[in-house]
C-alpha cells in the first residue's frame, strides 16, 4: 500500500522534462534529500501556467510534492535565488551533467553530497569561469557518490603511496597500479595527477588532460554501453 | 462488443495530434461524426489539400505552396537580414511588430541535447547554407529564451562566426510595463548580467 506523503521546501534542480498527457509536463527532479525524483507538473505547458517560467534546468529551486508512488505530483515550485541562464559553452556542459545524474543515478535514492556538488557546479559554470576542471571534480565526485571506491592515494597492488613522478594504469574495480613495461598502448596517467585528483587540484594542465582521459574511461564502464546523447550532439557539432 | 474497425480507426489517426490521448481522440471522434458532419468533410479535404499542396519553402523553409514562399519572393523585403526563429507561430510574432524588414529562417524545431536532438536532426546544414548565400549580411538569432533555444542559438552562432557571418541575439530583460517588484529574480538575474552602460 502506498503511503500518502508530502515533501516542502525541497532543494532541487530539474535535469529533464517530457511532455504529459494534453497539457503537463513528467519532470526529472534532482533533488537534496531524496535524489532523482520524477514529479508531473499538471498544467505547465498551458500559457499562462505560473509553473511555465519555473521548471527550468539549472536554476536552484525549493519544491513541494505529494504521492507515495514512483511519480509525484508537483504541488509548487518557485525559484530559490537568481541566478544567470548558462549560456554558450557552459550550457552545453550543464547538459552533459543533467545526463550523467540522469543515467547514472538509482531514483528516490538521496545523495545530498552530490547533490551540493552538483549545485557548486552550475554556479562556477554560470560565473563563466573555466569549464573543465568543473566537469572533472563533478564527474570524481559522481563516481564516488555512488560508491564506486574510486582509489586514487596508492598503488592497489602493493599498498605503497603513490610516486608522483611515476607512471601508472587505473585498472576498473581495483585502482592504480604501476605501468608494466609492455603496457603497449594503455593510457598511462602520472602520479601527480592522481594525487593532483585526490587533493582536488586540477591546476595543471597535464591534471586537466589525464584525469579526463580516465574519468572518461570510468564514465563509460558504469555507463555499461549508453550513449550519452549530450556527448553525441557535441561530437557533431564539431563535425559541422 | 468492439466498435467497426473504421471507428477506431479515426480514433488512432486523432492520436497523431500533439497531446491528444485516447480519451481526447474518443471525444474529438464523437464530435466529427455526430454534432458536426460538415466540419468534419472541411477537415478531411484541408488537410487533404494541405498535405497535397504545402512544402517547405527552400529559402526560409516556412510552409509554402511553391518552391520558394512570398516573402522570400518579395524584392522590398531586407535580403541582407536573415531572422532565426523555431516556429512558424515565432515568425508571426516577429511580423506583428511590424519593425523588421527583413527575411526568415525557421528551424522547425530547437536543440535538445538530452532528448537526441542535434545539428543533424534540425538540418542545420540547410541553414548554414542559406546564410552564405552572399546577400545575407547579418544573422539575428530569436529562438526562445529558454535552455534549448539558448543552446540553439549559441551553436548557431558558433557555426556561422567561424563562417564569417555576422551574428546577433535579440536581446532580453524585465518585460516591457514590467515592475521589478514583479518579476522573477531570475529574470532580474539576467538583466543584472546584461545591463548596458548609459
Ligand atoms: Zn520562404
Amino acid at each position: 500500500m502506498s503511503q500518502k506523503q508530502r515533501v516542502d521546501q525541497q532543494p532541487g534542480f530539474v535535469l529533464h522534462t517530457h511532455p504529459w498527457r494534453e497539457t503537463s509536463l513528467i519532470v526529472e527532479v534532482f533533488s537534496r534529500d531524496h535524489g532523482r525524483v520524477a514529479v508531473v507538473a499538471k498544467g505547465a505547458r498551458r500559457p499562462m501556467s505560473a509553473l511555465r517560467g519555473v521548471i527550468m534546468a539549472f536554476q536552484p529551486l525549493l519544491l513541494d510534492w505529494s504521492g507515495g508512488g514512483e511519480m509525484k505530483t508537483l504541488v509548487r515550485a518557485e525559484r530559490c535565488g537568481g541566478q544567470p541562464l548558462l549560456a554558450g559553452r557552459a550550457l552545453m556542459c550543464g547538459y552533459y551533467l543533467n545526463e550523467l545524474l540522469v543515467r547514472l543515478t538509482a531514483r528516490e535514492d538521496p545523495h545530498a553530497a552530490l547533490f551540493d556538488a552538483y549545485a557548486r557546479a552550475i554556479a562556477t559554470l554560470g560565473r563563466g569561469e573555466p569549464q573543465e576542471p568543473v566537469l572533472r571534480r563533478f564527474e570524481l565526485a559522481l563516481l564516488r557518490e555512488l560508491g564506486y571506491g574510486i582509489g586514487l592515494a596508492s598503488d592497489s597492488d602493493s599498498g605503497a603511496p603513490l610516486d608522483p613522478r611515476a607512471d601508472y594504469v587505473y585498472i576498473i574495480e581495483r585502482g592504480p597500479v604501476p605501468l608494466p613495461e609492455d603496457a603497449g598502448d594503455l593510457p598511462a596517467t602520472s602520479g601527480q595527477t592522481l594525487l593532483d585528483m585526490e587533493r582536488d587540484d586540477f591546476s595543471r594542465p597535464e591534471t586537466l588532460v589525464q584525469s579526463k582521459t580516465l574519468l572518461r574511461m570510468l564514465i563509460n564502464h558504469y555507463l555499461g554501453g549508453q550513449i550519452l546523447q549530450s556527448r553525441r550532439v557535441l561530437k557533431e557539432l564539431l563535425e559541422l | 462488443m468492439s466498435s467497426p474497425s473504421s471507428l477506431d480507426e479515426l480514433i488512432e489517426a486523432l492520436r497523431a495530434l500533439p497531446s491528444v490521448g485516447p480519451k481526447s481522440a474518443q471525444r474529438m471522434a464523437y464530435h466529427l461524426l455526430q454534432r458536426d458532419q460538415r466540419g468534419a468533410g472541411r477537415l478531411a479535404r484541408a488537410l487533404a489539400h494541405a498535405l497535397e499542396v504545402l512544402r517547405h519553402c527552400e529559402r526560409c523553409n516556412t510552409f509554402s505552396e511553391t518552391d520558394i514562399c512570398q516573402r522570400c519572393a518579395n524584392p522590398q523585403r531586407d535580403h541582407s537580414l536573415l531572422c532565426v526563429v523555431e516556429m512558424p507561430a515565432d515568425l508571426a510574432m516577429m511580423e506583428q511588430t511590424q519593425l523588421y524588414n527583413g527575411l526568415y529562417y525557421v528551424l522547425m524545431g530547437r536543440l535538445s541535447p538530452l532528448d537526441g536532438i542535434g545539428p543533424r536532426e534540425l538540418r542545420l546544414d540547410k541553414l548554414l547554407a542559406r546564410a552564405s548565400d552572399g546577400a545575407v549580411k547579418e544573422v539575428i538569432l530569436a529562438t526562445n529564451f529558454t535552455n534549448e533555444g539558448e543552446a540553439t542559438a549559441h551553436v548557431i552562432a558558433e557555426l556561422l562566426a567561424a563562417r564569417g557571418v555576422r551574428v546577433s541575439r535579440l536581446s532580453r530583460g524585465v518585460p516591457v510595463g514590467g515592475e521589478l517588484e514583479h518579476t522573477d529574480s531570475g529574470t532580474i538575474a539576467q538583466a543584472l548580467v546584461e545591463r548596458r552602460a548609459l
